[in-house]
């Protein structure tokens, strides 16, 4: 796979989806600002919603309970939508949308710290400068010019991550605080949109010249990034709307619900990979109350969520994932709390690519330890990838270097795909 | 062209065995080396760097920002033909070094973690310290790891292992990768699996130093710092094989630090809830000792590697961390010999820094001769590095203007606390080097709110990577506050002295020199008249002509 020398460096946002299908590759400055916007989503475009349950929901509470055992906890277990599936009571709405999701029951990570478990569901590895999920997904499945960020994180907190490892930076998370608009997103006082134009322009004449006879990689990242700055200042009325009350009655007024109907907009709107973290499930004392409060946040606003998402036929083309950088310890310590667990706890699966209404997996009676299809990162992350079309075991499209997607050692959870 | 490469060889080896010659520096072993690295070196190695672009980078390297115009223009009239080896030797001793060598070593031992039990300012202090009293590295090491926390002398160099808790698997991770060159993070469950040369005991050897350690919290003065228990041991099991294995000390396969016979009384004092445990044997004590021993090579090739991706924008060894045999150096003679001779200058981080930056290698231009991809990584030409957020801080203030008039006002402020009415003389007379010293303290407490908002924007959580450009950094760049505030047109201020300049090819030398530290040429004299003159409100037109040229790539590179 080749790069176009021929074309503007700054426009040099080529990804391998482009090869498949053959877009064009020409193009001239005309398209560092355009506009007008192209329809938002492309039709079938691959997409990925992920919910991270920051700090580490715990399995026991949420979609692997053991009732009534000596570690089980206090919460029952309720059916579901799908004969035969339990899961905690905490969960009564997503228990009615059961038959969207499957859930995977016997996650093995061999770690109980929250950077090495949150890197390893994300980046399919337990080491190495590997891009996370969302970048790959961005990379590949990315429209030639896309609307808007290919990778975007709406959290309450947090720095940034470094998603990208060896692919090029346009492909990096971009961060949102909740639905606040981006910091700096208008101009300076007395700068119309022609003299921005003009900026842009002159810049990118500056960097065309000083790039000739120099290693381009840097330079053109650097120009991507002024092109997505761009984008998102053309697309200011999507973070500055008012959310529809209609929306909030159903979702919910606090911040995860409100980030949840952002996350819902930005799909619409063609982002590729959309990630809605909800933080606060590290639980070391007081396990009990908190699950009951945070799952009572989660529970409905992710259950309105998914069946919007069906009922605007959005699945279809959406991989949705709902996971954590681990489980929490069966045993319940003298706090009431139950501390970190990687090694035999859950996550859930649905839309796109997967089979759903179904349970993969089996912790042993007590939860202390996978019985059955032991899972790491590894296996998910090429389960995810699948789902949403992108083959894990071809290399990476990086010039001059050789770098599976995909641990070769490694398969995909062939059960989980439909 | 083998007899040519033939008559090179013994040339260069008649040169070597001349007894008269002078002992080879460093600098140029370097540059032969890497000459013979490839045998179409020559052919593809680009030009010797110009006055300018050499100057804009050494002064990037070298103090952390770029050089204001007065410094470009006496540097482009001086005619000496050693200017280049004189500024260098001035630059390394200038407070700016020292301060910039700071925020090096904070980035590399602390990786941005936020602050726990050491303040940010006391572990700051503590290597800008060092690094002003050029403290050689193995000093540095000692320091950090045999540091408790409880004597006040040394707690700031304690925050390496105090903000990491003292927990095993943090601190056996970060002195694997910081000091060793290897992250070991994989051998934690098992030998690593797809590299033969990190295996678990490796990992074990490592935390059986600490594992009898842990973090002690006075309930009287409330301060945390490092105590340590007489007993415990370190076991492991494979979990592939269910191996089980027990490890004392020990640095990679280095000889263990087997402990001596217990004694009746095993400690100095005991732990209790109101006293930190002092152990009559410790095996934390060994730590320093064994990584910077003479048989721990790891130690001298991973800063060797470090210093040299410093200076030259990639590391012999990349990623940084990932020493081992199927990843091999791309010049392993020169990375052994570096590392030897830094040894043999007991690690003395200046002497390194001063050789690497006279060397032709170094001093190269970023304009390739040659498009062939094969000798890309081989230095035939400058690499292109983003500049650090700080950097890329300090550079944007010196630009705008902010860093003059805010040094002004320290001078000011000195003035007036040693001087009072400025007619008496001061007590204590400062001589010239402590004043500068003092002023540069000064200007960086000033503008320290400034430089944050730019960590916060350009700096990255996961450690030295790639590049790291996005969006929210573009839009900062592009529309911040911050950077208007500096547009505004003030005093004697790069706005204020361009828009009091009515000749256009003037003005767009001073623009350039003050953000691009060269002078434009005609075509780019010309682009900036014609810009000047397509907009009304003058002002504002070179308030936008600021923004372009500090958003551009030439300004966010060192190149």
């Amino acid at each position: 796979m080749k790069r176009n020398l021929g074309c503007n460096p700054l426009d040099h946002v080529l990804s391998r989806r482009n090869f498949i299908v053959g877009a064009g590759t020409a193009a001239g400055f005309g398209g560092l600002l355009p506009r007008t916007w192209a329809k938002d989503a492309e039709r079938n475009q691959k997409q990925i919603l992920q919910v991270y349950l920051q700090g580490g929901v715990s399995q026991l509470e949420s979609w692997d309970p053991k009732p009534g055992t000596e570690l089980g906890g206090p919460f029952r277990a309720i059916p579901t939508s799908v004969p035969g599936i339990h899961i905690s009571e905490l969960l009564p709405h997503t228990a009615k949308m059961m038959h969207l999701l499957s859930i995977v029951r016997s996650i093995n990570l061999k770690t109980d710290d929250h950077t090495q478990g949150r890197l390893f569901m994300e980046k399919g590895r337990n080491v190495g400068a590997y891009p996370y999920v969302g970048s790959v997904a961005a990379k590949y499945l990315d429209s030639r010019d896309p609307a808007l960020p290919g990778y975007i994180h709406i959290s309450t907190r947090g720095l940034n991550d470094d998603t990208t490892g060896f692919l090029e930076p346009q492909y990096g998370q971009f961060k949102l605080e909740g639905v606040k608009a981006p910091k700096n997103l208008d101009l300076p006082k007395d700068i119309s949109r022609k003299r921005y134009l003009a900026r842009t322009d002159f810049r990118a004449q500056l960097d065309q010249q000083f790039a000739s006879r120099r290693r381009k990689s840097f330079i053109d990242a650097l120009g991507s990034s002024f092109n997505q700055a761009s984008k998102l200042m053309e697309r200011k009325g999507l973070f500055e709307a008012q959310q529809d009350p209609k929306d909030l009655e159903r979702y919910g007024t606090h911040d995860f619900a409100r980030n949840c109907i952002l996350g819902r907009t930005l799909l619409e709107r063609g982002a590729t990979c959309v990630k809605v973290t909800h933080h606060g499930y590290d639980s070391h004392a007081e396990n009990f109350n908190f699950h009951l409060e945070q799952l009572g946040e989660f529970d409905k606003t992710f259950a309105t969520l998914l069946g919007d998402l069906e009922d605007r036929g959005m699945l279809e083309n959406t991989l949705v994932m709902i996971y954590s950088e681990f489980g929490r310890t069966p045993k319940i310590n003298h706090r009431y709390g139950r501390d970190h667990w990687g090694s035999a706890w859950s996550i859930a699966l649905g839309g796109c690519g997967i089979q759903t209404g179904g349970v993969v997996g089996k912790t042993n009676d007590k939860g202390t330890e996978v019985s059955d299809r032991e899972v790491h990162g590894g296996h998910l992350f090429q389960t995810y990838l699948k789902a949403i079309g992108i083959d894990p075991s071809q290399n990476h499209d990086i010039p001059g270097r050789v770098i599976p997607i995909g641990d070769p050692a490694v398969e995909p959870v062939q059960e989980l795909l439909a | 062209m083998t007899w040519l490469r033939i008559l090179i060889g013994s040339l260069l080896l008649a040169l070597l065995s001349d007894a008269t010659a002078p002992a080879t520096e460093l600098h140029e072993t370097i540059d032969q080396q890497i000459r013979q690295s490839h045998p179409q070196f020559l052919a593809h190695q680009a030009a010797l760097s110009t006055d300018t672009e050499f100057l804009r980078r050494i002064y990037l390297d070298l103090t952390g920002r770029i050089p204001t115009p007065r410094e470009t223009l006496r540097f482009m009239q001086q005619g000496d033909t050693n200017k280049r080896v004189q500024l260098i030797d001035h630059l390394v001793k200038q407070p700016e070094h020292a301060r910039h060598l700071q925020h090096f070593f904070d980035v590399m031992l602390m990786e941005r973690l936020p602050k726990k039990h050491v303040t940010l300012e006391q572990w700051q202090t503590y290597l800008y310290d060092s690094c002003r009293d050029n403290v050689s590295w193995e000093q540095m090491t000692w320091d950090i790891l045999s540091a408790d926390g409880a004597q006040p002398a040394t707690r700031s160099a304690a925050r390496f292992l105090l903000d990491r808790e003292v927990k095993p698997e943090l601190v056996t991770r970060a002195i694997g990768r910081v000091f060793l060159g290897r992250d070991l993070q994989c051998a934690q469950c098992h030998d690593h699996p797809a590299i033969d040369d990190y295996p678990q005991r490796h990992y074990y050897g490592l935390v059986s130093f600490f594992s009898r350690a842990y973090l002690f919290n006075d309930p009287k003065s409330k301060q945390t710092s490092i105590g340590e228990k007489a007993e415990g041991t370190t076991k492991f099991t494979s979990v592939f094989t269910n191996e089980e294995a027990t490890t004392f000390p020990r640095v990679l396969d280095l000889p263990v630090f087997t402990d001596p016979m217990p004694d009746k009384e095993p400690y100095v004092t005991k732990p209790d809830k109101n006293a930190r445990g002092v152990p009559k044997y410790s095996r934390l004590e060994h730590l320093p000792g064994a990584i910077t021993h003479a048989d721990n090579r790891a130690f001298r090739l991973n800063i060797a590697n470090r210093l040299w991706h410093f200076m030259m924008g990639r590391g012999f060894v990349e990623p940084l961390d990932m020493f081992h045999a199927d990843n091999p150096p791309s010049h392993p003679v020169l990375l052994q010999l570096i590392a030897d001779d830094l040894h043999e200058h007991q690690y003395d981080v200046r002497y390194l820094l001063r050789q690497l930056a006279r060397t032709k290698v170094y001093q190269r231009s970023s304009i390739l001769k040659t498009d062939d991809e094969s000798i890309k990584l081989r230095y035939t030409a400058a690499h292109i590095k983003p500049l650090t957020a700080e950097q890329l801080a300090w550079s944007t203030m010196l630009a705008t203007g902010l860093v003059d008039t805010t040094r002004q006002a320290t001078i000011q402020a000195f003035l007036a606390t040693k001087l009072g009415d400025g007619k008496t003389m001061p007590t204590a007379p400062m001589d010239w080097e402590s004043l500068q010293l003092h002023l540069e303290t000064e200007l960086n407490k000033a503008l320290q709110s400034q430089v944050t908002q730019f960590t916060t924007a350009f700096a990255r959580t996961d450690g030295p990577g790639e590049f790291n450009a996005t969006a929210n950094q573009a839009l900062f760049l592009a529309n911040s506050p911050l950077i208007s505030t500096w547009l505004r047109p003030s005093g004697n201020n790069l706005v204020s002295r361009l828009v009091a300049q009515p000749d256009s090819a003037k003005l767009a030398a001073e623009l350039y020199l003050s953000v691009l530290s060269r002078l434009p040429d005609a075509t780019e004299t010309a682009r900036i008249a014609k810009f000047v003159d397509a907009f009304p409100e003058r002002t504002t037109t070179i308030q936008e002509l600021v923004r372009v040229l500090l958003c551009s790539a030439e300004f966010r590179f060192n190149h």
